[in-house]
């Protein structure tokens, strides 16, 4: 699959590319490679472009490649020949962190202390909301940046390197370019990507400097009684500026507490930042949302090959398997799995992450399944499936090529409908104490924790998460409904049955 | 294929179903690394009360008789007793305790919304691209991404501090009621006392009824502006009938059908959902029973509940299949299953 089945992909430019300038006939069978050393200067544009935005994050880019797979528990595996190049790995890892990119904490730093004569430690002298702020901004800046240079390399291949003027792909990108609520929905799920993939430094502070190791980690601040620079542990500070409703006890939204900190979001009821949690609780519900959408996906379109070319008892297979699943609900199923497997090996890695991830993924198939099963069983009585099935093509290479395109697209609606869902899903865990393990930021926690301040003055612990999720549901919502309209404006799928996709399992 | 046969495939097609899914709880209980005798014995650790605990339960025992006794047991309806959560209490008993709340606030969780969403649904259809219309469709969105135990958290603190936020006392408003407490499902034929148990569950059936108020909106919406320039419609104007009757008899028999899956799914979701819902209103009622079994290792209540949410939802399935067939005719005739 190239950039042609890649529907979602549109984005705010205006234009139409029916036109076309430098496309000379002869052109017309080589490959691609050939095409751009025939043509070098639009690619070579781009590259450069492309490499100025690589080299700008480089360190941040290798390390965070690196750094997704859990090493230790990777080299544990396998003790002798793994263990050296994990380690190695590992290490690379950590090297590429302390590279300075743009966005780096170091390059703009908010952390400090105001004297009477101004703030000290911080960029520039800024005072530390601004700092964040201006890093938050560039932090955007440069993401959405890559998405119009994406959106760019996509016009430059459509225009000048493209073989055919026209494919229908154009149509179903150009459509959704004009579908402003699915665009409204790609922005903010673009965004939240954003808040996940870059949450060590969106933070104004870290997790381990805060959340993880308050007592190994300390913060200077100047003391107005003695008029001194002092120094204190990250958690005895946390200690005095807790939000818990009544007094003096609160640090709410936008708010400096009295060590100079600030904090967007304020703080937790044990005085935590609730911004860095929140970023790094996004990172730990999108990796383990797409992770379940990978393992449900991966089931659902197999057993949409399958059944759509086989048809008969390997259908009736699927149904029964499938309905087995769902006749258990959702949420329970998950719960009684998470805890009878909350001793094992596997509840340890992503610090349970990977169990949430895999329950998810294995009660979700069939839901996934249902909503492509359709559409696969339709383009399974195509003529060409006919005719390749009588070149005697084999039933493998004949779903891969002929079948599989035409569903991809219906499997993503249903996709960015249920990955609002299981983002639900899994705060609701959390917020029940299950699945994700306790010092490990999850938003259904922060709920949890802020439950007893809601009609308080620390109003922001329960109810800034529970906006985010409604904010990034509807927004995985309307980006599903932008794919749907642009892939087939006249269906009326998602009206109806599968509309429950994205209610979390009733979280 | 005609229809009554095709429901009765669709009937018979749910015995493997249940089967499967006991099956699959029989593994995760049996098989997996839970010890049901350690959870009985709690953490003394007394090796010979162990060893008889585990002997006079059978776990010994090879595991396919293990799997023919569970089996045999929960189709014949002996759900057994709790081991942990009441110690020596039937399951039947503790269904009948806490069974009730539950269906007390799922009847009301999917009654409320129907009331509510798709009178609103079929306002906006009736209005389309007004202020109206975008203001009830986009809340009718952002209510259905709201998370249920999120909501559950802000109705308790806004409802219990409601006095002192509003100057108005929920708990004191009709009838005297607690908020945060299990519904009083005694003497209902009185009003006062009806009232009372509706009162105390309005609450959280609209909190579990979101997601569903939500797509009925859409639904009552999408049928008004199918129907609206339809030739029968028109005919039915023409011929002098009133708005409002053309409104219920013509176009909202057309929003029945997709109604259907949104109604049952909608039972599928109180099922799993009332957990959070349960929990956060301490409403007592089967998911939090379900939650406090698992989290205690109460291996025969979870094994007996799990197989009765799956008869339940097999139940729903037959029903769904069962109002398809009734309310429409199309069904069956080219095969979709």
């Amino acid at each position: 699959m190239g950039a042609d089945t890649d529907v979602g992909s549109g984005s705010t430019r205006t234009g139409e590319f029916r036109e076309e300038a430098s496309r000379p006939e002869g052109d017309r069978d080589l490959p691609l490679s050939e095409r751009i050393t025939r043509n070098p200067g639009p690619a070579a544009t781009w590259a450069a472009v492309v490499a100025v935005l690589i080299a700008a994050e480089f360190g941040a880019i290798v390390s965070g490649l690196l750094s997704v797979p859990p090493w230790g528990w990777v080299g544990g595996l396998v003790p002798g020949v793994v263990e050296p190049v994990a380690a190695l790995l590992a290490t690379v890892a950590e090297r590429g962190a302390e590279l300075p990119t743009i966005t780096s904490r170091s390059v703009i730093d908010n952390t400090g202390y105001q004297t009477p004569s101004g703030w000290e430690g911080t960029t520039l002298g800024l005072s530390p909301a601004v700092a964040w702020a201006l890093r938050v901004a560039v932090i955007y800046t440069y993401s959405f940046t890559w998405l119009l240079v994406g959106w760019w390399g996509y016009t430059l291949y459509r225009r000048h390197y493209r073989i055919p003027d026209w494919t229908p792909r154009d149509d179903v990108v150009n459509r959704f370019r004009r579908h402003s609520w699915g665009l409204f929905g790609l922005t903010i799920v673009f965004a939240f990507v954003v808040m996940a993939l870059f949450a060590p430094v969106l933070g104004p502070t870290t997790v381990d400097q805060n959340i993880e190791n308050p007592y190994e980690n300390r913060i200077d601040y100047y003391n107005d009684e003695t008029g001194q620079v002092e120094s204190i542990f990250v958690g005895e500070a946390n200690g005095d500026t807790q939000s818990r409703g009544q007094g003096d006890n609160n640090v709410g939204p936008l708010e400096y507490d009295q060590y100079d900190r600030f904090h967007p979001f304020g703080t937790l009821p044990d005085g935590k930042d609730l911004f860095t949690f929140m970023a790094s609780g996004a990172r730990v519900s999108l990796l383990v949302g797409l992770t379940s959408l990978g393992i449900a996906g991966g089931f659902a379109m197999v057993f949409a090959m399958l059944t759509a070319y086989y048809k008969g008892l390997v259908d009736l297979g699927v149904v029964i398997a499938g309905d087995s699943i769902q006749a258990m609900p959702q949420l329970l199923f998950i719960i009684l799995a998470s805890f009878v497997l909350s001793d094992t090996w596997i509840a340890e890695v992503y610090n349970g992450g990977l169990v949430l991830a895999i329950l998810f993924g294995i009660t979700g198939w069939p839901a996934l399944w249902r909503a492509v099963r359709g559409p696969a069983l339709q383009v399974s009585e195509r003529e060409w499936i006919d005719a390749a099935k009588s070149y005697g093509q084999r039933p493998r290479v004949t779903m891969q090529k002929h079948m599989l395109p035409y569903v991809v697209g219906y499997f993503l609606i249903y996709a960015s409908l249920s990955l609002g869902g299981v983002i639900i899903g899994i705060a609701g865990l959390s917020f029940l104490g299950l699945g994700i393990e306790a010092p490990v930021p999850e938003w259904g926690r922060a709920v949890s924790a802020g439950q007893p301040y809601v009609a308080t003055q620390s109003w922001h612990i329960s109810l800034i998460p529970g906006i985010l999720v409604v904010i990034i549901v509807t927004g995985f919502n309307a980006l599903g409904d932008g794919v749907r309209d642009a892939i087939d404006p006249e269906s009326d799928i998602g009206d109806g049955g599968n509309e429950n996709v994205a209610a979390g399992g009733g979280a | 294929m005609g229809r009554w046969e095709y429901f009765l495939k669709r009937v018979l097609l749910m015995v493997p179903i249940v089967f499967l899914g006991t099956t699959v709880t029989f593994l995760i209980l049996r098989v997996g690394p839970i010890d049901p005798a350690a959870a009985i014995i709690g953490p003394s650790g007394d090796t010979e009360a162990y060893a008889a605990i585990r002997d006079s339960l059978g776990l010994d025992q090879p595991l396919w008789i293990q799997y023919a006794e569970f089996m045999r047991d929960l189709l014949t309806l002996q759900l057994g007793e709790s081991w942990v959560v009441v110690r020596g209490q039937s399951v039947w008993e503790l269904v009948g305790v806490y069974g009730p709340r539950t269906l007390w606030l799922g009847f009301w969780s999917i009654l409320i919304p129907i009331f509510v969403g798709l009178p609103l649904g079929f306002y906006a259809g009736l209005n389309p691209n007004t202020l109206a219309d975008y203001i009830a469709s986009f809340g009718g969105i952002v209510w259905r991404a709201m998370p249920n135990f999120w909501l559950a958290v802000i109705f308790v603190s806004v409802l219990t501090q409601s006095d002192a936020l509003f100057g108005f006392s929920w708990g004191d408003w009709l009838v005297e009621t607690q908020i945060v407490t299990p519904p009083d499902l005694s003497g209902l034929w009185e009003p006062t006392q009806f009232l009372g148990a509706l009162k105390a569950i309005l609450p959280a059936a609209l909190v579990l009824g979101s997601a569903s108020m939500g797509n009925e909106m859409r639904i009552g919406r999408t049928a008004v502006l199918e129907t609206k320039n339809a030739n029968y419609v028109e005919m039915a104007k023409a011929k002098g009938v009133p708005g409002r009757l053309v409104v219920w008899k013509h176009m909202f028999r057309n929003a029945l059908i997709p109604l259907v899956p949104v109604i049952t799914g909608e039972a599928f979701l109180l099922l799993g959902g009332s957990v959070l819902v349960e929990t956060v209103f301490a409403i007592n009622g089967l998911g939090y029973l379900f939650f406090q079994a698992t989290i205690n290792g109460d291996v025969p209540l979870v094994g007996s509940l799990m197989f009765l949410f799956i008869l339940l939802s097999v139940g729903i399935n037959i029903l769904q299949d069962f109002l398809y067939t009734v309310i429409d005719p199309r069904v069956g005739y080219d095969g979709g299953a």
